[in-house]
């Protein structure tokens, strides 16, 4: 089994300067600020409804924030919200797949979309990576949880992004699964940045830095 | 990091090679698109027989099945993205207007095979005399893209949104009439021996204005 590590080069710093977002009348994401630069692995907590997964979205720049900035520079370069899911690889619950293709067709698919120079061969490592080779021509639409799971992770690192963000990403998974998780997130950290959001106390042990977020919660629109 | 024209013309191209494959997959919409055709143009044909000399409502009727086969698939495209929860997935590999170029040539594809099959078919079970070719390929050819880029448009506009039954129908309207109007108008004067140019220039101004529209919609679609 290969560990797939970033392969982008160049350094990332992620800030927020007063970040907040609404959705309607309700509050899910606090006024926050921050500031991290690579190498290494910040832990997003909080509670549940405060608004971890809204801010990985607002830092790959698929939500756009109701207040406040967010920066993404990668080689000190900032990257406005379009470009930045070039240097981001996201592994969140909220991604499917297309359950009529396989693991491998899937991936493919992703991998040819964002025109990587060799895409079969990065498949291969990705779903190495995840111990789902074996699984790789069998259909999603006959995954377990847990076998998703993976392949949200696999998807997440198929182009060796320099920041990559996992949303609660020992979800579903057994104990080969969360030590897949752990050996990603330490290959990661060495050169990357890695932003988990979790409430695992597991996961929040790989971190070396911690954005605890204040929300409401599940206490009711602000 | 991965830019450039080289980049999106990979990413056009995967994302319709994803809809081909997908299509040959689950059959969604080319079963379907294919029984309306079918079931449509046989019970015109059983209720009324042959319409050789009624090149009026042949022409009406040509563009009307053409139009119901493929229109509920067609713009169904971004829908089953988000029903499948694949929409995520698509926009952190793809931009918008990748994503959406990509879905528009597949629908030009998919309205091109549906019409390899009903225009001999809609000869066959109407009578229609044999329309002037070059003519009624031009009109054809116009009419799909301009079919093909509303219904593509339309799709990605409802695609994220609640009410997109009445939104699909209360856009589609305006969108879909003019189009409608001229491939009607157009086929109608072929079949009469009667000129179409100015039916074409319609059809491909329209057709052009409905690119560049959605060329410049396309970026700024899911920006929540």
């Amino acid at each position: 089994m290969s560990v797939a590590a970033p392969v982008l080069p160049g350094s990332v710093r992620v800030a927020a300067a007063g970040v907040s977002h609404r959705f309607g009348a309700r509050l899910a994401l606090q006024p926050l600020s921050f500031d991290v630069s690579s190498p290494g692995v910040v832990a997003v907590t909080g509670e549940n409804g405060s608004g971890k997964s809204t801010l990985l979205r607002i830092l790959t720049g698929l939500l756009r924030p109701t207040a406040g900035q967010t920066v993404l520079e990668h080689d000190k370069t900032a990257l406005p919200p379009r470009a930045r899911r070039f240097v981001t690889g996201l592994a969140t619950p909220e991604l499917s797949f297309y359950e009529e293709f396989s693991a491998a067709e899937n991936l493919l698919f992703a991998a040819e979309t964002r025109g990587l120079p060799d895409p079969r061969g990065a498949v291969h490592k990705a779903l190495d990576a995840v111990q789902l080779s074996p699984r790789a021509d069998d259909r999603v639409g006959g995954f377990s949880s847990g076998m998703k799971q993976r392949l949200r992770l696999a998807f997440a690192v198929l182009h060796g992004p320099a920041l990559l963000m996992l949303d609660e990403p020992g979800s579903h998974l057994d104990d080969a699964g969360r030590a897949v998780v752990e050996r990603l997130v330490k290959s990661w950290s060495g050169e990357g940045l890695v932003i988990i959001a979790t409430n695992d106390p597991q996961e929040m042990r790989l971190a070396d830095r911690n954005i605890q977020l204040r929300g409401r919660g599940l206490g009711g629109p602000a | 990091m991965p830019t450039g024209t080289s980049n999106s013309a990979a990413a056009v191209w995967a994302v319709l090679r994803k809809e081909c494959r997908s299509e040959w997959r689950t059959r969604y919409g080319l079963n379907a698109a294919l029984l309306f055709a079918v079931t449509s143009l046989t019970a015109v044909s059983m209720a009324a027989g042959r319409l050789a000399d009624r090149t009026d409502v042949l022409s009406g009727l040509f563009w009307i099945v053409l139009l119901f086969a493929t229109l509920t698939s067609m713009s169904h495209a971004f829908v089953r993205e988000v029903e499948g929860r694949t929409m995520l997935l698509l926009r952190l590999v793809a931009s918008p207007t990748e994503i959406a170029t990509g879905k528009l040539l597949f629908n030009l594809l998919f309205l091109g095979v549906v019409e390899v099959v009903l225009v001999p078919l809609f000869m066959i079970l109407t009578g229609a005399p044999a329309p002037r070719w070059g003519q009624f390929i031009e009109l054809l050819a116009l009419g799909t893209v301009s079919l093909a880029a509303s219904s593509t448009l339309v799709g990605a506009v409802i695609a994220q949104t609640r009410g997109r039954g009445a939104l699909f129908a209360g856009i589609s309207l305006p969108l879909l009439l003019p189009v409608l109007a001229a491939a009607v108008n157009g086929t109608r004067e072929m079949w009469g021996g009667h000129p179409v140019a100015s039916a074409l220039r319609l059809l491909g101004a329209y057709a052009v204005a409905l690119l560049a529209a959605s060329l410049l919609l396309y970026d700024h679609l899911w920006e929540d």
